[in-house]
C-alpha cells in the first residue's frame, strides 16, 4: 500500500512490525501528519509517543526532542488528558541528550532541569532524579568537580519510581569515574556489571567500552580484548550506539587498526545522517585517529566509503582522510566549547 | 515396622511446595511430566548400554487402561533400573534441594538426580505414582510407592523381574486430559519422534508404534536431499504446516543438524521464531528463537543437537559461547545453500524471494559478499514498478531516494518523465543502493534529492522568461517570508499546476515552528534556537508549470491583481497535499484566500448576472 493512502491506525500497525529505524520513524511521522490534519489530538499524542521512544534509543534525539515538546504542550493545555507518568519518564530521554546540542544554551537547558524539578515534585516525586540528571549534565559542560557534588547529593537520597535502573546508575558512575580518569576506580566500579550481576536493555552495552581503556593502561590487555569482543556484538548494527562504536574503533586502534578500519566502514554511513552532534563527533575524532595510525603503516588501504561522501575520490589517502575527520570533530567540539564556557572538549579530543 | 520388607520414610521435603514450584514456574505445562518419563527411560536405556553392549535393544512400552479419573497409564523401559540405594539418593537430592528450587534444577545433571526431578512431575497430573524396578546390577525388584503428603514406601518384591522399571499413574481429578489415548499418542510422538528407540503404545483397542525408524538424513543432514518428499511429509507431520522446500542445516563437529523448511507464506520482521530443538533426540523445545542469526526469519526448523545446554525447565538454551557457534555455522548452512541457489538453481532461489525478500536484505545488509551474489534477485520499488536490482541496474546511474517522504514528493513528476527512481524509503533498501557500486563497480548510485527532480524540467526559453519576469518577481516576494521560492518551469503531466519541494532542514524546520506554537515557553525557546540554525540552510521551492493552461493564464500579464491571492492559495494547497504542518500565519492565510474568492465570484455573479 503507498503510504499516503494509509490511515493512522495501518500507518502505527506498520510502525510497530518494524524495529527501530529510519522506516519507522517514517511511518511514525506521516502518523503524525495524518493525525494533525485530522485535528486529532490523542493520535498526535500516541504516534509522538513512539517518536519519543524510538529517537531516543536510535539516534533521533532532535525528532524526540521536537515530539516531546508538543506532548508536554499538550499535556499542559489539556490537564488529565494524558497518562502523566509516561510522559514525566521520557522527560529524562529527552534531558539526557540535550546537551549534545551546541545551539542551546546552558540557560535554555538549566530552565528545562528546573520545570523537570518542579514537575516531578508536583507529581509527589523526590528530587533525586534532578541531581542525578543534573549530574549528568554538568558532566556533559566538562565540570567534573561540580558535577562529583550532584553525585554526592544523589548518593545521600533514596530511589523512587523515577529513579533509572540501577544497572543504568551504576554505568553513570563508571562512565564518572572513567572522565575523572581513574583506571583502577573505573574497573572496579564496573565489576558488577561485567560480572553480569546488574543489567537492563542498555548495560552492559555501553559499559564495556568504558573500561576498555582503562583495563589495557592497566596492562590487563587479555581481558580488554575479550569484553571488547564481547561488547562490540552488543553495539553492533544499533544506531543509538555511535558513541560506543566509535570507541570500539579507538580501542581496535591501538590494538587491531585494520580491524578498526572494517568497524569505521560499517558505521560510517549512520554517523552521517546521525542526529547527535556529539555522538557524531567522537565518532570523528576515533575515526581521524585510526587514520592517523594507518598512515603510519606502509600498505595501502582502501577505504570504503559512501556513495556521495565528500572524500570520496580521497579513499586511498588515509593521511587526508584522518585530516578531513578531525576537523570535522573539532568544528563541534569548538561549539559545544563555546556553549559551555571551557575548553573541556577541545582538549578532550586532543587527548583521545 | 511390622514388615521386614516394607519401610515406611519420610519425604525431607515439603512435596506440594515442590510440586507447586515444577508447575507454576518451571514446566509451561504439566503435559511435559510424559516428556520427563520419555526421558528417564531414555536415560535408562543409555546407561544400560554402557554397562552391558552385547545384545542389548532399548525399547519403550506405554500402555493405558481405563477411563477418566479410573485411567492408569504405565511406561516401561529395559534400561538398568534401580537399587534400593539410588531411590535413596535421588530423593536425598530432591530433599536437598528443595530449599534451593529451581536452582538445583539447572545444576544437577546426574542421571540419578535428573531421574528423581522426572519422577516428580508426574505429581502433576497423578496422586498416586508407583514405581516398579529391577537393578541389571542384580539386587531384589523394588516397588516403590509415593503420596504427594510426603510419604511413601519401599517394598522389596519376590521373585525374578527383567531389569528395567515401570512407572505407573493413576490419573488425578482434573487431569484425565492427559490419560486419553489419542493425546497420549501425540504427545509421545510430540517429544519422540526422532527417539532412536521404538516407543509402542498400546491400549485396549490399539498397539501402535509411535515414531519411525530414525531416517537416514537425520544423521547426515545432506542426505535429506534425496529423500526429499519424505523430508517434507516429515515436516508437515511435526510442525503441522505444508512446505515446498528446506534447507539442511549442520555444523562441521556434525554435533547439531537439522531441516530448516522454508515458510510458504511472507513473515514479519517482528515475528516470533519457533524453531523445534530435539536434544539428544528428545524434543526441549518448540519455541526456541535463539538458534538461528535474526536474519533467518523465513525458516522454521526442525534442529536435533547433543551439544547445548537447556535451560532448568529444559525448554530454551543458555546463551552461551557454544549456542552462539552453533547459531553461527548454521546460519552459514542458510547462507551458502541460497548462494549455491543463485548460481545452479535461480528459479528456485527466485521463489523463495519472491516471499521472502525483507529476510535476504537483512542478510545482505550484514554480509556483502552475500549481497553480491544474490543482489540481482532483490527487488525494489520504484517509478518503473517493482522490479529487480538486475533489471534496475541496466540503467545507469540508479537514481534512488533516501527517504519515503522525499520518494513521495517526486513519485508523480518523476514517473510521467520515465525517469527512473528507486524507492529507498523501505527498511534496508537505500542501505543496500548505496552500497551497490562496492560490490558491482560497473554500476553507479545516486541518491536523489527532491529539489533534483526539476533537473529534468524543460527551461523556459529566454522570450518567455522576459515575458514573465514581473509576474515571477511578484509571485516570488510573495512567499518569500515562507522561505520558499517560485520557479517557472515546463514539465509533465500538464495536470500538476504546482510542486512544492522542500529539503530536510526545510521539512524539520517547519515542524519546528509549528511545534513552538504549542509547547512550553521553556522549550518553545529551546526549539527556537535549534531552529535558528536550521532556517538558515532551510529552503523550499514552488515551481509552477507553464504546461498547465490555468497557470500559463495565471501567470499571463495583466493578472497582477489576483496573483498574489492565487499564489498564496496555490502554496497553501501544496502543503495540505503533503501534509505538511500548517503555522498560524499560513492557515490565516488559507482562510483570507477562501473569502477573497468567494467574494471574487460573488463579483463576477453579479457582474453576469449569474449567467456565464
Amino acid at each position: 500500500m503507498n503510504l499516503t493512502e494509509m490511515d493512522f491506525d495501518d500507518l502505527m500497525e506498520e510502525a510497530y512490525d518494524l524495529p527501530g529505524g529510519k522506516a519507522k520513524l517514517e511511518l511514525l511521522e506521516q502518523a503524525v501528519r495524518v493525525a494533525d490534519a485530522a485535528g486529532d489530538i490523542d493520535q498526535g499524542y500516541e504516534a509522538r509517543s513512539e517518536i519519543v521512544e524510538l529517537g531516543s534509543f536510535h539516534g533521533y534525539p532532535m525528532k524526540a526532542l521536537v515530539a516531546f515538546s508538543w506532548q508536554l504542550g499538550q499535556y499542559d493545555k489539556n490537564p488529565g488528558r494524558f497518562d502523566d507518568y509516561s510522559l514525566m519518564w521520557s522527560y529524562k530521554w529527552v534531558l539526557d541528550r540535550i546537551t549534545a546540542f551546541a545551539d542551546i544554551s546552558r540557560t535554555q537547558i538549566e530552565n528545562l532541569l528546573e520545570d523537570m524539578k518542579t514537575r516531578y515534585a508536583a507529581e509527589g516525586y523526590s528530587s533525586r532524579t534532578y541531581h542525578y540528571y543534573r549530574a549528568n549534565i554538568l558532566e556533559d559542560f566538562g565540570e567534573l568537580e561540580a558535577s562529583e557534588a550532584e553525585w554526592a547529593i544523589v548518593q545521600t537520597m533514596d530511589r523512587d519510581e523515577m529513579s533509572d535502573c540501577e544497572a543504568c546508575e551504576q554505568h553513570g558512575l563508571v562512565e564518572f569515574l572513567a572522565k575523572q580518569g581513574d583506571d583502577e576506580a573505573t574497573v572496579k566500579a564496573a565489576e558488577p556489571i561485567l560480572k553480569g550481576r546488574m543489567t537492563c536493555g542498555e548495560v552492559p552495552h555501553v559499559t564495556i567500552t568504558k573500561v576498555l581503556f582503562p583495563l589495557l593502561r592497566l596492562g590487563r590487555q587479555k581481558e580488554a580484548d575479550k569484553l571488547q569482543k564481547k561488547g562490540y556484538k552488543l553495539v553492533k548494527g544499533n544506531r543509538d550506539f555511535l558513541y560506543h562504536q566509535a570507541e570500539h574503533i579507538g580501542y581496535l586502534t591501538l590494538t587491531d587498526p585494520v580491524k578498526a578500519l572494517e568497524v569505521f566502514e560499517e558505521y560510517i554511513a549512520s554517523s552521517l545522517d546521525h542526529e547527535n552532534p556529539a555522538d557524531q563527533m567522537i565518532f570523528n575524532a576515533y575515526s581521524a585517529k585510526m587514520f592517523r595510525r594507518l598512515a603510519e603503516e606502509s600498505i595501502r588501504f582502501q577505504v570504503k566509503l559512501p556513495v556521495d561522501h565528500p572524500c570520496e575520490r580521497q579513499f586511498e589517502d588515509v593521511a587526508a582522510l584522518a585530516k578531513y575527520f578531525k576537523q570535522l570533530a573539532l568544528a563541534t567540539a569548538e561549539k559545544l566549547d563555546k556553549r559551555n564556557g571551557n575548553g573541556y572538549y577541545t582538549e578532550l579530543l586532543e587527548k583521545l | 515396622m511390622e514388615n521386614q520388607n516394607q519401610d515406611t520414610y519420610r519425604f525431607q521435603v515439603n512435596l506440594s511446595g515442590m510440586i507447586n514450584i515444577l508447575s507454576n514456574h518451571l514446566y509451561s505445562s504439566p503435559k511435559v511430566f510424559l516428556r520427563e518419563l520419555l526421558q528417564n527411560g531414555i536415560d535408562a536405556i543409555t546407561a544400560r548400554q554402557a554397562y552391558s553392549p552385547a545384545g542389548y535393544e532399548g525399547k519403550i512400552h506405554v500402555e493405558v487402561s481405563g477411563t477418566s479419573t479410573g485411567a492408569t497409564l504405565l511406561v516401561e523401559d529395559n534400561g538398568i533400573g534401580l537399587d534400593e540405594a539410588e531411590i535413596h539418593e535421588f530423593l536425598a537430592m530432591i530433599g536437598q534441594s528443595s530449599k534451593r528450587g529451581e536452582d538445583f534444577l539447572s545444576t544437577n545433571t546426574s542421571f540419578i538426580g535428573r531421574f528423581g526431578i522426572g519422577l516428580l512431575s508426574c505429581f502433576m497430573v497423578s496422586d498416586d505414582i508407583v514405581m516398579v524396578t529391577q537393578s541389571a546390577k542384580g539386587g531384589p525388584a523394588l516397588e516403590w510407592r509415593g503420596k504427594p503428603d510426603g510419604t511413601y514406601t519401599i517394598r522389596k518384591l519376590e521373585g525374578a523381574h527383567a531389569p528395567g522399571t515401570k512407572v505407573f499413574l493413576r490419573c488425578k481429578e482434573g487431569s484425565e486430559a492427559y490419560f486419553e489415548e489419542s493425546n497420549l499418542q501425540e504427545g509421545l510422538f510430540h517429544y519422540g519422534a526422532l527417539l532412536p528407540y521404538p516407543i509402542q503404545l498400546v491400549s485396549d483397542r490399539n498397539t501402535r508404534l509411535i515414531n519411525p525408524l530414525t531416517p537416514p538424513w537425520v544423521k547426515d543432514p545432506q542426505l535429506a536431499r534425496k529423500h526429499r518428499d519424505e523430508v517434507l511429509s516429515f515436516g508437515k507431520q511435526v510442525l503441522g504446516e505444508t512446505f515446498r522446500d528446506f534447507i539442511p542445516l549442520h555444523t562441521a563437529s556434525g554435533r547439531t543438524g537439522g531441516i530448516a523448511f522454508i515458510l510458504p507464506h511472507a513473515v514479519n520482521l517482528n515475528a516470533k521464531r519457533n524453531h523445534r530443538v530435539y536434544l539428544k533426540h528428545m524434543l526441549v523445545s518448540e519455541a526456541a528463537s535463539n538458534i538461528l542469526p535474526d536474519w533467518a526469519f523465513f525458516v522454521k526448523c526442525l534442529i536435533w543437537t547433543d551439544e547445548l545446554q537447556p535451560t532448568a525447565s529444559r525448554e530454551h538454551f543458555y546463551e552461551n559461547a557454544q549456542l552462539e557457534q552453533v547459531r553461527e555455522e548454521l546460519g552459514n548452512s542458510i547462507r551458502q545453500e541460497l548462494m549455491r541457489m543463485a548460481e545452479y538453481d535461480p528459479d528456485r532461489l527466485q521463489s523463495i524471494i519472491s516471499l521472502h525478500a525483507l529476510s535476504m536484505k537483512a542478510l545482505a545488509v550484514e554480509d556483502s559478499s552475500f549481497y553480491s551474489i544474490i543482489h540481482e534477485w532483490l527487488p525494489f520499488e520504484s517509478t518503473y514498478g517493482r522490479k529487480t536490482l538486475g533489471e534496475l541496474k541496466q540503467q545507469p546511474p540508479l537514481y534512488f531516494t533516501a527517504t519515503l517522504d522525499e520518494y513521495r514528493q517526486i513519485t508523480h513528476v518523476a514517473s510521467a518523465q520515465s525517469m527512473l527512481v528507486v524507492n529507498g524509503g523501505y527498511i534496508y533498501d537505500a542501505e543496500l543502493l548505496a552500497r551497490l557500486p562496492l560490490i558491482d563497480p560497473d554500476v553507479q548510485t545516486e541518491r536523489l534529492l527532491p529539489e533534483e527532480v526539476s533537473l529534468s524540467f524543460t527551461d523556459i526559453t529566454p522570450q518567455e522568461r522576459l515575458d514573465y519576469y514581473e509576474s515571477v518577481r511578484l509571485a516570488d516576494s510573495v512567499l518569500q517570508k515562507f522561505r520558499c521560492q517560485v520557479q517557472l518551469r515546463r514539465f509533465k503531466p500538464e495536470e500538476i499546476p504546482v510542486l512544492y519541494t522542500l529539503s530536510e532542514e526545510s521539512a524539520q524546520w517547519r515542524v519546528m515552528e509549528a511545534t513552538k506554537e504549542v509547547s512550553t515557553d521553556a522549550l518553545a525557546s529551546v526549539l527556537g534556537s535549534l531552529g535558528a540554525s536550521l532556517k538558515e540552510t532551510a529552503y523550499a521551492t514552488l515551481y509552477f508549470n507553464l504546461n498547465n493552461p490555468i497557470i500559463e493564464k495565471v501567470f499571463h500579464q495583466g493578472n497582477q491583481a489576483t496573483l498574489p491571492s492565487i499564489v498564496e492559495m496555490l502554496y497553501c494547497n501544496a502543503l495540505m497535499m503533503g501534509h505538511y504542518p500548517m503555522n498560524r500565519q499560513e492557515i490565516a492565510l488559507l482562510n483570507q484566500g477562501i473569502i477573497q474568492f468567494i467574494d471574487w465570484g460573488l463579483t463576477a455573479n453579479q457582474a453576469t448576472g449569474g449567467d456565464e
